[in-house]
């Protein structure tokens, strides 16, 4: 390689691109040429100097600059000599114009830099060691590349360093104001990406003070971003408070499970623990931004965990078993009944592999009892058409779309990362938003309809005023909550949010590329079943009383000993012990999506894969493995013995479940239709509300977020702030 | 000559004191070594003690574990008194001048690793992971 070297530095990044510019500056006149130390970039009009300089390779130091929030200028850190302008210019809020200047390396804006970093240190205490932000902090590392090298200031005895009083904003963000550096990152995230417009400023100068105005809880579900967006230590994370130094920490790719967007995250473990869950950039899933439960559920990995095997005495009482004679008294009860006699219930963390690997052995037991806790209409085209059920657009069409219905949903509560999606279009492309459900806090203003599902019906038919305005929208999209579809008329529901779907995409002649029906899902393993074949909802069970149920992670409830036949057999499968746990004869306890490597489909229908952070606790062990070991036990070995191959084995099934990263298309939308005219229109005059109405509702919705403290201590503390509000 | 008739009386000597051909072998057997030396005193378990200045310092006091424990001697099952005296810590053997006596002073036990009796520490750092512990019905 070493060689090669006039090859490879012909072919970075910045020569190309100088490169492509030449060729290109005659043909796209609207460039505008600016020189960057004396290098030529061509930008578009209306880029900052800053902007320019990343594009030129020069990276300029910045504080409160930051990509997805407006340009506040307040911090100068970015200031930059400019030719023929008598004092240097902050970059990051600065304009381009044609032919101008910059120096990024000249004394004058050495010596900016240098005044401004004496400033920020002056102001800022010398408490690195004792900080979380340490390691990675902006400040830290700004004052050691731009820095000057020794210190001036000598006024400790006099009056000392500025000190501001810490500032009580939730059981989430631990805030230490001393070190604030007033970059108002946090203001501008709360109130443009969050919608909370709790965060600002009193004071001026040297008095300014960033807060609540009064003590109250920072009530957001995207509250935790802020501690990543926050330059220096004065917003951290609680529950990680002293726990370790980011250079201790192993890092391991990941994606989130406890919601259906599929956020993906970098897991911080040492010592095989988990230490904390922080945003990884993907521009058509989370942007940069996780919700409050994806960071800080972690804790719930910890406790409540199923670590060994447990089997059913004599008494009634589970007893710690071995593996093998947990998977024995299991197996024989398999063989011992008819397959039709044998059912399974899939819950909303399992991967795509211990779904197949189920699927298969029940299949090879002549049963077809598959079903997954979450309801989804079975009449019309039911799931037998991908696009009934994905959400079609995907998150990144929310971009282009102009107007969107939301049908029955709290995306704020249900995919936090959707409706930020969905905010940001609406502050920036003039997107539109409707909504038929109850009235409640979107962050973003929204044309109410109505809460009955008659308005639906009306809209199908064209009689309600709002079906002309959707017919006029060039790209609408239809997003409809799945808990509204699990209501008893779900079927006449889906059927008429596919004819308000048809009608628009037919009226606004966007196209067959552009999808409008969209399915807004709440749990992550739901595509991946349905995709699977799963039966979606319990009813099959409920009606054709099992002898043996296989509770797959199966924590909602869905399915009770009520429902069952009293000598059912159940075996629960999965790593908390919940509800599902509480009814089972045989525990088998699994991974949780930190410990294995495994498929989750998001409700995009985007496959991705998790990855191995810490072992999976004590006896406990990967989820395809437990069945596979099951399925030989009971002498019915699945035909694969590795990972890989169970990977083949979904490849066989459904394809796009090993296209990770990929979301696959599915465009059936007038055969859907057709078959969904089949449907009678029973709707019921019952009221539409999504399950998650407040943000108390948000926290705990699932077994690890239900065994977190912290996410406890969050529907405390929302409680109580509730509490204190109606006080007052 | 004489040197060598001299070394030959020294090893009938050490031999004889050893407890003829028989005890002598068993000694080397044990511990490798044949000695001879003043007996300085007895343990309560019965080890005896020696001392012989014509050997260097350091080997010149050496203790004869009690035939009982045969092969399976360890430095531990040496009493805390004796062990002061065998380590030229003092020159003055228990015998003569005798430990005081203290409340607080414990028994001493020889070293029980390996044994059902052997101290085992435990862990009192709460766990990692908390377990799921099942209700019982009874």
């Amino acid at each position: 390689m070493l060689r090669l070297w006039p090859l490879s530095r012909g072919l970075k990044a910045r020569h190309v691109w100088s490169l492509a510019a030449r060729c290109s500056s005659t043909a796209v006149p609207e460039k505008i040429e600016v020189f960057v130390d004396d290098k030529r970039v061509l930008v578009d009009p209306g880029t900052t100097v800053l902007q320019a300089c990343a594009e030129a390779g020069i990276e300029i130091p910045r504080f409160c600059y930051h990509d997805r929030l407006s340009v506040a200028g307040n911090c100068r850190m970015c200031l930059v000599e400019v030719e023929r302008s008598p004092k240097p210019i902050a970059s990051c809020a600065m304009p381009v114009m044609k032919g101008m200047k910059v120096k990024t390396d000249s004394p004058m804006t050495k010596k900016a830099r240098e005044g401004v970093m004496e400033f920020l240190l002056m102001n800022h205490p010398l408490d690195c060691p004792i900080c979380d932000q340490g390691g990675e902090c902006d400040l830290q590392d700004q004052s050691m590349a731009f820095g000057s090298d020794r210190s001036r200031f000598t006024d400790m005895t006099f009056t000392g360093k500025r000190a501001v009083e810490d500032k009580n904003v939730g059981p989430l963000i631990k805030t230490i104001m001393t070190r604030c550096i007033h970059c108002t990152r946090c203001i501008r995230f709360a109130s443009e990406v969050a919608g909370v417009d709790d965060l600002g400023t009193t004071g001026r100068g040297g008095d300014m003070q960033v807060g609540t105005y009064v003590e109250k809880m920072f009530k957001s579900e995207l509250s935790g971003n802020i501690i990543d967006l926050c330059p220096v230590g004065a917003l951290t994370s609680k529950p990680y408070a002293f726990t370790a130094r980011p250079w201790e920490t192993r890092k391991t790719e990941s994606v989130d499970v406890m919601d259906a967007v599929g956020s993906n995250i970098i897991v911080s473990t040492r010592t095989n623990e988990v230490l904390r869950i922080l945003p990884r950039l993907n521009e058509e899933i989370n942007e940069e931004w996780i919700s409050d439960k994806t960071r800080f559920a972690y804790d719930g990995l910890k406790r409540q965990r199923l670590t060994n095997p447990f089997v059913m005495d004599d008494k009634g009482n589970l007893v710690q078993a071995k593996w093998e004679e947990a998977l024995t008294v299991a197996a024989k009860k398999l063989v011992s009944v008819p397959g039709e006699q044998i059912a399974a219930v899939a819950g909303g963390l399992v991967d795509a592999e211990a779904l197949v690997c189920l699927k298969d052995l029940l299949n090879s037991f002549n049963s077809e009892g598959l079903c997954t806790e979450e309801i989804f209409p079975m009449d019309g085209a039911g799931t037998d058409l991908r696009s009934n059920y994905l959400l079609n657009t995907k998150i990144m069409g929310v971009e282009e779309a102009d107007l969107i219905l939301l049908v029955g949903t709290n995306p704020r509560y249900e995919a936090p990362l959707f409706n930020a999606r969905i905010r940001k279009c609406w502050i920036h492309n003039d997107l539109e938003v409707a909504l038929v459900g109850p009235k409640m806090d979107l962050t973003y203003e929204y044309l109410h309809l109505g809460d009955l599902a008659e308005v639906l019906q009306q809209i199908a038919n064209g009689k309600h005023p709002f079906s002309e305005k959707l017919g006029k929208a060039k790209h609408p999209m239809v997003v409809v909550g799945s808990t509204v579809l699990q209501r008893p008329d779900g079927g006449a529901i889906h059927k008429a949010v596919t004819t308000i779907a048809q009608n628009a995409r037919v009226k606004s002649g966007c196209g067959e590329d552009w999808r409008v029906l969209n399915v807004l899902h709440r749990v992550a393993s739901q595509v991946a079943a349905l995709d699977l074949g799963y039966k979606a909802g319990v009813e099959y069970i409920r009606q054709n009383k099992p002898k043996v149920l296989y509770l797959l992670g199966a924590d909602e409830g869905a399915i009770t000993r009520d429902d069952l036949p009293i000598d059912c057999f159940v075996i629960y499968q999965g790593h908390h012990g919940d509800r599902g746990a509480q009814m089972a004869d045989v525990i088998f306890p699994g991974a949780a999506y930190t410990e294995k490597d495994a498929t989750y489909v998001n409700t995009e229908g985007r496959a991705q894969l998790t990855h191995v952070a810490v072992t999976a606790p004590v006896l406990a062990r990967e989820d395809w493995k437990i069945i596979r070991a099951l399925s030989e036990v009971a002498g019915a070995a699945l035909p694969y013995e590795k990972l890989q191959e169970v990977r083949d084995r979904l490849a066989d099934v459904s394809p796009n479940l090993t296209r990770y990263g990929d979301a696959e298309d599915a465009n059936y939308f007038k055969q859907s239709l057709e078959l969904a005219s089949l449907v009678k229109d029973n709707l019921t005059s019952t009221p539409i509300r999504p399950p998650q109405l407040n943000l108390k509702d948000f926290f705990m919705t699932n077994s690890i977020s239900r065994a977190s403290q912290t996410m406890a201590k969050c529907v405390h503390a929302v409680l109580e702030s509730e509490k204190k509000g109606k006080l007052s | 000559m004489s040197k060598y008739i001299e070394k030959f009386n020294n090893l009938r000597t050490i031999i004889k004191a050893n407890g003829g051909l028989k005890g002598s072998f068993l000694q080397l057997y044990r511990t490798d070594e044949l000695k001879i030396g003043d007996f300085v005193g007895e343990d309560k378990y019965g080890n005896k003690y020696y001392q012989n200045k014509y050997y260097f310092v350091g080997r010149s006091r050496w203790v004869q574990y009690v035939d009982k424990v045969n092969m399976d001697y360890d430095g531990s099952q040496i009493p805390a008194e004796w062990h002061r005296w065998l380590h030229y810590t003092t020159d003055d053997p228990p015998t003569k001048v005798p430990p005081v006596e203290r409340e607080w002073i414990e028994p001493h036990t020889e070293n029980m690793s390996g044994t059902p009796q052997e101290y085992v520490p435990y862990s009192t750092t709460k766990p990692k992971i908390e377990s799921w512990i099942p209700p019982r019905k009874s």
